[in-house]
Parts: C-alpha cells; structure tokens; sequence
C-alpha cells in the first residue's frame, strides 16, 4: 500500500535532510521551520548529511526486530551522532551481522560512521519497496569514507567524454568450488538490504565525488538493469531523488532520464546518446549520468547461478574536464533469442545453444573488427580491450581473436572476482582499466547485450585523469578489500531472492 | 488539591475473555463499589479515561460511546492518548476537572488490552517512537537498550556491577510480587536468570523487560470536601504535575536523564514544599529496568551517574526481606511495591492508574500480605508514569495526611 507519510519521510531521509539555523547554527532533524534559540524569526537553511561521517554515540542490538525487519535476522542499530554539528539521528548499522550470542554494544561507541543509501522494508511482493539513507557502515571498514568536494567545472567546452566515473561492488561474495565456472572464481552478492536501486545510487554517488561535480549540473540520469526493483516505477526516478541531479524545485528537480533495458547493454549502448546530448543546444544541460546497475538474476541450481555478481558503475559525461575523450563509436544489432525472460517470470532462460557462437561471439567480434576497421587503428595502437563479461573466458577468447594481447586483456577482466554483472559488467570494466590508465592511452570497449548486440567504444585518455586519481575508489580495492566477506551458497541464494 | 475515596484493577496478564471495555467496567465498578460510605453509579459526574493503542489493538474508537453505554450514564467522559503515559495523563486531567470545581466526584481509568496482537504489538509500541527511529529498524526495547547502553558507558566505566544493578531492579520487582494476587508474573529471579534470559536489545534481554499485558485500573477522585462525606481515609493528591518532551530519543540532550521526570518531579516538590527524602515509597516506571535506575538519579535519590552502585548495595543488604528498600546514607526508599511494571504487569494505558491505586492501597493500609512495613508511619507515596521514551511524564504525589 502506498501511504502518503512515506512519500514525505522520503524527502527527508534519502538525504538526511536537516534545518540550521543561520543565526545560532543550531541544526534540527527532522528539519523544523523555526529554531528553538531564535524564535519564530530565525533563517533556517536547508542542509543535508548525505555525504557527512557520523559516529556511533549509542545504540543496541535488535535480536527480535519489528515485523517488517524481521527479514534481516539480527542488526545493530544506532543515535548517530554528528559532531561538528551537534545533532544526532537514528540509524541502523549496514553490512554488519553481529554475533549469534550477542555483543557488548559499548564497544561501537565513537567509531566512526558513513550514511549508505539501503532498503529500509517492502510493503510485500506486490507492495511498494521503502528506502532510506538511514543506515550506515563502520568507517575504516569496506567503504571508505568520501567527502563530497565540489569543483565549479572548467569553460572550457571540448570533444565530449567521460567527466567522472564510479564503481560500486557489495562487501559480501561467495565463492566457487575448485577452478571455478568458466573461469568465475567468486562474485559478488546483495546485502539483505541492496537491490539493483541502492547499487544505482552508491555507483552514482561515487561518480558525482570522483568528478567534484555539484549534481545540480547533471540534467540527464539513465539507469540501465535488466534486474529493476519495479516491473512499473523507474529506479531513475529514486536514484535522482537521492542524487539530486539538476536545480531543486519543491521536492523535485529539474533533470531527467530513464530505465532502460537491453540485457546487459542497457547502461552502454547509452553512453553515445549522453554524449550526443551534452552536445545538442536544446538539450541545455550539461552533463548526463549513466548507469549500469544489476543484481544479476538466475534462477537457483542454473548454470548462471555461478556466474552471476552484483553491482553497478557509473560515468557522467559532459564537455568540460573530460578524463577520457569518445573517439569513435558502433553499434551492431540482431534478433538473436540467446537469453530472455518473459514479463512476470521470476528468472530469465537461456534460447536453446545460442548463446555463444550466434549471439556473443558474433556481435563482439563484428563490433570490435568493425569499429577497428572504421578507425583505421589495429589493436597494436590500443592500450586496453574491454568486452562484456558473462564469464571470464568469452571476453578474453573474443580479444585474443581479434588480435589482442594478454597484457592489454587482463586489467579489464575483473568478472573472473565479481561475476556478470550484467549491466554493470562492462562499464565496471571500463573504470577498472581507467583506475590505472595514464594520459595518451586508447581503450576500446565492447559491450553485449543479448538478444542481441554490441557496442563499441574506443576511448583517449586525457591529462585530467591524473588530478581526479585522488578522489576515486579502484575497481582492485573494492574486490580485495580486506573487510569483504565469504558467504555460503545458501546465505547467497537468500540474499540474491531479497534483493 | 483533590483526594482518592476509591479505586480498583482487574488481575493484569493475559486475559484471554475479556474485551477492553469489560475490563474497566470490571475496574470500575469495583472503584465505585469500594467508597467506604456508599457511593452509586449516578453520583459519578464525568470520566477521564486513558488508553493508547486500543484504535489499533481492539479496532475501536469513541471509547467515551462504548463507556456511556457500559455504566449506562450520559456524562462527560474524556479520552486521553500519551502512550504509556496515558493512565498518568487522565489523572492528572481528572486533577484539573476536580481543582478548576467543575466537578467534585469523577472516574478516573487506563486499560489496555495488548496481547490480541502479539504478532505484531512490537511494531505498534512504536508509535510512541517518531517514525524515523522505526525506519531505523529501532524497536522500542532498542530504544531503551540504546539508553542502557550509554549508562553502562558512562558510568559503568567496564564494571560488571553495572549491568548486574539493572539486573537486580528485575529481581527485586519480582520478589515485590510475590504477594500481589493481581500480578501478571509471580515468580522469583535470580540475577544470573536475568542476565542469561532471551536477548531482545542488546544489552537490554527480556527478563529486563516489562511484559506485554492486559488490564484495567481505577480512582474514584473528588474535591477534598466532597472525600470527607465519602470515607474517614481519603488519600490526598498533594501535587500532580506532567512535563513533555521531544517524542525522539535521538534529538534529546541527554541519553542517561528524562528531562519530563526532571521537570515533573521539580514542579511536585516545589508544590508540596517536600524533599525527595519525605517521600517514602514510589511507584516508578520501570518499563524497562534502566528506566528505574534513571528515574533514581532523576529524583536525586541518588547522584548522577551512582544509582547502580546504590541498588547493588541496596540489593546485597536487604536481599530476601518482604520489600527491598533503596538506600542512600539515612534515606530509605521502597520502589515497586507490588511488583512494578515489571512483575505486576505493563497494559500501558492502565499502568499510571494501578500506580496509584497501588500507592493509594498502601497508604490505606489494605494491601494485606503485600503491605510495606515501615519504622515510621506510612503517609507519603510518589507515582512516576512515562510515555514512550521519555516524550511525557506524570508525577503525583499522595499524602494519607493531606
């Protein structure tokens, strides 16, 4: 059931969104009109904590939740406090699953705490699903703390191109047995409270940080999945209402966008079309976000089942402080029935032997040897090749055929750690090679979608890169992050049918 | 000023039979029927009830309606909705009907019939937290365990001492109980049985909890004049005070303090003139145990930060007399004289009206086995009754002498 006291709370806690007063500083949530110290003629100014560090000042571990946690067993909560600005919230804590015997509470008070943007309940499967930014990791653990720096963009107007980039990959993994599957040695999995919404926005998140650009000057937002939280209801519209893209207006923004869908292609196939807009006069924006988002669906004992990770990437592109330049770009389409899912089905199929031969190999390779072709480059002139992911053996398979070496393979070939992440899958690999590319080099991407096609990419890497290095999480940190976790296949399967 | 003539409860716990309305019926006409000289139905001039989650629990509403035609009177009767506070809130409105001289003879009465929604009655005792502590995934044990948790913090300093003090207010609530034929629980606890039950809210697990009951409580309260006609033992209402404060924990000063006690409490001895230490037993709040500790440092009983080393040392002494008193230098203070909200029962509307009756019982001398032993006369009692986490608080203070 939809209640109207939720759609306000949302405007609230996507956000953590506070009242200060001008006059005393004093910051109020939930925010209040007038301040308490200065009476009903103080200035009280907007404020949000979205990007803040909090600390834990006291809090419990709830073993016997209230009917609509129950779905995440036992968690810690916690009164967040903010110390430099004197005010405190409730929270819970994320990514943590505390002993079975309890835990001395007290020990969590002062470290430090980072808001994450998570499912909060549903309202059941055919209710509406509630988010909050409410809920927080330990610093100093798997997600690292950012401040959000913003940086009014250069006049400067060039070729247009990648501006800032973002990955964001779950703390908890599974992995396979032995040699792993088709080369898939572990993957990534959701938290009991992470959907392909709440990857959308911490990939989203972490663009927006890794370009200091204030979001008011993103007036486009595109999320490609081919596993959305609603059949009806586009994820855009949650991740724009967290992000805040374009000018503020009564509780909306001035921005647009779209869900798309294209199996795993659904977030590359429109990163032409974000570069052709920044471009288009009429279009009166600046940048444009695209983002891959997927908690990559199979159905349970499937040969996908071993494949499939979790996660989202994220590019915003513009025209002014690019770190890497669009050169030249193709796509190539087909009705191919390799992979599908009909409406209202749970898992999607496989069509029959489709899918490597006719489907993957076909488009990849026409789209890489194509695109190489029209630009009168070989692969000698290329620094890097990245190609969709569905396992770790096509993509390198494809790449050595067209000519590729290993070297030139091997840094955008993360699925063999993450999984498939489907549409998270080849720009996750895009920002993978970018986390460690210099000035001058030339990448080529290929995606795949099935059903089927491919795009081709072939980016440059400019000076830029190299100042906003700082300010970015790598690919490599994230997948051997020291705090990830191992889970087994049940916890895995529990997780994956949550999300 | 106003004065208790009467009063009555039903047996608190799980009440399978009973509807909310049979129940302060039931508490009711026993109030009514328990005026030494006589009082009739007709003589009742307005009710003030208080209850919270009857809308929700019960499905009702207009409870005035259901009343009007229960007692089968026509008169003024009062809701009034301050979560666990609500008892409290309808006595201390009924103080205000009796002082203003409206009226001289009213009912007062809190029910709460709780357990018909077992399944989900811990995510409806959130409504007494603000929404955004419920999106937390807070539940309102995880509330008051995130009040414990600090204490421990700030003034346990690593002593297990600490945690075991909040164990022993359990243990001697129980042990209070034990002679309250109309308790919920009427069984013993050890400390260690406290400390090894079911964890709810880390630190807080359930034996420091009050359980989720039903139950009716009730006064007959009038102007003094009025009480003199009705009984030769009329027990005064000398100060009834109620304080708000914010309905979130999180946006509080303090953690480790209700500022609604502080201010309640204050008001009521400024009143009445008293100190703390002419207070000689206290009804107090002890939805969860921690809320009694506080509400000893609140009342000054004991200084900030050292309640829990006084119930250990307290509790050590006097462990297994009849009631166990609080001990601070020359001071004594029997909390919970018939078990608390821990033992006796919690139905939350009714809790702040059987507080009282409790007190009013006491000060009679008419709670039999139950009745507190005193080296001094007993004359003067305090009831301390909470909502949610400390969003309201009531205190009235009752003297035999007047």
């Amino acid at each position: 059931m939809s209640e109207p006291i939720s759609r306000r709370k949302v405007l609230v806690d996507y956000r953590i969104s506070a009242t200060k007063c001008v006059d005393c500083g004093r910051v109020y949530f939930p925010p209040k009109s007038f301040c308490d110290n200065e009476g009903r003629e103080s200035r009280m100014l907007t404020v949000d904590y979205f990007y803040k560090r909090g600390e834990f000042y006291t809090g419990s571990m709830i073993n016997v939740p209230t009917v609509k946690f129950k779905g995440l067993g036992s968690y810690l909560t916690s009164v967040v406090n903010f110390p430099d600005e004197g005010f405190k919230i409730p929270g819970r804590i994320t990514d943590y699953i505390p002993p079975a015997g309890g835990v001395d509470v007290t020990q969590f008070i002062g470290r430090g705490l980072v808001p994450r943007f998570r499912r909060t309940y549903t309202g059941g499967d055919d209710g509406l699903v509630y988010y909050s930014s409410l809920n927080f990791s330990f610093e100093g653990e798997y997600y690292p703390h950012q401040e959000y720096v913003k940086e009014a963009p250069s006049k400067e107007r060039g070729v247009p191109g990648i501006v800032g980039y973002g990955v964001y990959l779950p703390k908890y993994r599974i992995r396979n047995e032995g040699n792993g599957i088709l080369g898939v040695m572990e993957r990534t999995l959701p938290y009991a409270d992470e959907d392909t919404t709440t990857f959308a926005v911490e990939a989203g998140k972490r663009a927006l940080i890794h370009a200091a650009l204030d979001s008011r000057h993103v007036t486009k937002c595109f999320v490609g999945s081919e596993s959305p939280t609603y059949a009806v209801k586009p994820i855009m519209a949650t991740v724009s209402q967290v992000l805040a893209p374009g000018e503020n207006y009564e509780g909306g923004f001035f921005s647009g966008g779209v869900d798309s869908q294209f199996a795993c292609k659904a977030a590359t196939d429109l990163f032409i079309d974000a570069a052709a807009l920044v471009s288009y006069p009429v279009f009166g924006g600046e940048h444009v976000m695209v983002i891959g988002s997927d908690n990559s669906q199979a159905a349970p004992g499937d040969p996908l089942d071993y494949t499939v990770g979790a996660g989202a990437a994220a590019f915003i592109f513009g025209r002014s402080d690019v770190i890497a330049t669009i050169d030249h770009y193709l796509s190539y389409t087909s009705d191919t029935p390799d992979f599908y899912r009909r409406a209202g089905e749970k898992y999607p199929r496989h069509g029959g032997r489709f899918t490597g031969e006719p489907a993957y190999y076909k488009h990849v390779l026409t789209a890489m040897k194509t695109i190489l072709k029209r630009s009168k480059l070989a692969p000698g002139d290329i620094s890097y090749v990245i190609a969709h992911s569905p396992n770790a053996r096509f993509p390198q398979r494809a790449a050595l055929q067209v000519g590729f070496t290993k070297p030139q393979i091997e840094p955008g070939l993360i699925g063999a750690k993450i999984g498939n992440l489907y549409s998270g899958s080849c720009p996750a690999g895009l920002a993978a090679v970018l986390d460690i590319s210099e000035p001058g080099d030339r990448i080529l991407m290929t995606a795949y979608g099935s059903g089927a096609g491919s795009d081709s990419y072939i980016f440059t890497v400019t000076d830029k890169i190299r100042e906003k290095r700082d300010r970015r999480v790598t690919v490599t940190e994230q997948i051997e992050s020291p705090y990830r976790e191992y889970v087994d296949y049940a916890f895995y399967r529990k997780m994956k049918d949550m999300a | 000023m106003a004065a208790i003539v009467g009063g009555g409860r039903t047996k608190f716990g799980e009440l399978w039979y009973d509807n909310p309305e049979k129940l302060l019926v039931e508490a009711g006409l026993k109030g009514i029927e328990s005026v030494d000289n006589g009082l009739g139905r007709h003589d009742i001039q307005a009710c003030f009830f208080g209850s919270f989650l009857y809308q929700i629990t019960n499905k009702l509403g207009l409870i005035p309606g259901y009343m009007a035609r229960e007692l089968g009177l026509n008169i003024p009767i009062l809701m009034t909705e301050a979560a666990c506070a609500s008892g409290g809130s309808a006595l201390y409105n009924a103080c205000l009907g009796i002082r203003s001289g409206r009226f001289d003879t009213v009912l007062v009465g809190g029910f709460e019939k709780m357990t018909d929604r077992s399944d989900k009655i811990g995510d409806d005792l959130m409504f007494a937290g603000d929404p955004h502590e419920f999106d937390a995934g807070f539940t309102f044990p995880g509330l008051y365990a995130s009040m414990m948790t600090r204490y421990i913090y700030e003034h346990g300093k690593g002593d297990k001492r600490c945690s075991d003090a909040l164990a022993m207010i359990s243990c001697k609530n129980h042990h209070h109980a034990m002679g309250n034929k109309n308790a919920h629980f009427r069984r013993e606890f050890s400390v260690e049985d406290v400390n090894n039950s079911t964890l709810v809210a880390a630190p807080i697990r359930l034996l420091h909890c009050s359980p989720v009951s039903d139950g009716a409580a009730t006064l007959i309260l009038t102007s003094p004049e009025k009480a003199k006609e009705l009984t030769d033992t009329p027990i005064y209402i000398v100060a009834s005070h109620q304080a708000t404060d914010d309905v979130s924990l999180y946006t509080r000063d303090s953690l480790t303090s209700i500022k609604a006690t502080r201010l309640a409490f204050r008001a009521s001895l400024k009143e009445t003139g008293m100190k703390m230490s002419d207070i000689q037993i206290a009804e107090v709040h002890d939805c969860f145990t921690i809320e009694e500790a506080l509400f000893l440092e609140d009342s000054g009983f004991y200084k900030k930060g050292e309640a829990w080393k006084g119930i250990v040392d307290s509790y050590k002494e006097y462990e297994g007399s009849k009631h166990i008193p609080y001990v601070n230098k020359d001071s004594e203070l029997i909390v919970n004289t018939g078990g608390g909200l821990k033992a006796d029962g919690h139905p939350v509307g009714a809790t702040g009206v059987r507080q009282v009756y409790e007190s009013y019982a006491q000060l009679r001398g008419e709670v039999g086995g139950n009745q507190v032993e005193c080296d001094e006369e007993l004359d003067t009692a305090l009831c301390h009754n909470i909502g949610g986490t400390g969003g309201i608080a009531t205190v009235h203070i009752l003297r035999r002498g007047g």
